[in-house]
């Protein structure tokens, strides 16, 4: 069992901050592009030393915005 | 940590949600809805003193409103001490804004505005935001509202 974490600040704006947490290799961006289909467009992103280690799979069903 | 990013919110709404948006927003700053029949009679009233109150005009950026019923004129307006705040989807179906009151000047007026549609913005995205941590079995674990008026959610889920 993994644990998978966020951070989630929505500013007084609207704008989000996520910080993903547990996530090795690219399988984190599945949760970025969850979170643009719910919130928006990314403004930035920074990736940090868990991003390059070996990948694991994380699919989220992403519906389409009503 | 894999990954920090910062998202910049569009608004995609049906009228009901954005309308709630706007209700949960309006109540948190102390703001009070207007009834629809109220607002008819101010709207009335606000052509015939338009000389005494000032008007601005407003829009959400990266809003659009969607709606099934169209021709029908839906609108919100929400009123504090004096000034009244009326939402509506302008023609291109984005989120329109008009501030009025009497005895402010233009600035004030817009800033009045700006908090309310911030705020509403900010509301729309925490109910989207909770909508899909649930669909995707997260669990809130921490909430908390900053002093700068930011919401912040911890969320966690194991997985095998």
């Amino acid at each position: 069992m993994a644990q998978r974490e966020f951070d989630i600040t929505i500013g007084p704006s609207g704008e989000v901050e996520l910080h993903i947490h547990g996530y090795k290799g690219k399988s984190c961006l599945e949760v970025v592009k969850l979170f643009e289909k719910v919130v928006g467009q990314v403004k930035s992103q920074q990736r940090t030393s868990e991003f390059y280690e070996p990948e694991e799979e994380v699919r989220f069903r992403i519906d389409q915005r009503q | 940590m894999s990954s920090v990013c910062i998202l910049t919110p569009v608004v995609v709404a049906a009228w009901p949600v954005f309308s709630a948006a706007v209700a949960a927003a309006a109540t948190s700053l102390g703001y009070s809805v207007v009834a629809e029949g109220v607002d008819r009679i101010n709207q009335s009233l606000q052509g015939k003193e338009v000389s005494k109150h000032h008007q601005i005009q407003l829009e959400i950026a990266n809003s659009e409103l969607v709606t099934g019923q169209l021709g029908r004129d839906q609108r919100l307006s929400v009123t504090r001490g004096g000034v009244t705040v009326t939402f509506s989807r302008d023609a291109r179906g984005g989120a329109q804004i008009c501030v009025t009151g009497t005895g402010q000047t233009d600035e004030a007026l817009r800033a009045f505005g700006e908090e309310l549609s911030q705020r509403v913005v900010q509301q729309y995205v925490y109910q989207r935001v909770m909508d899909e941590l649930r669909a995707h079995q997260f669990t809130v674990v921490e909430e908390e509202v900053k002093a700068d008026q930011s919401i912040r959610l911890k969320v966690r889920r194991w997985e095998n």
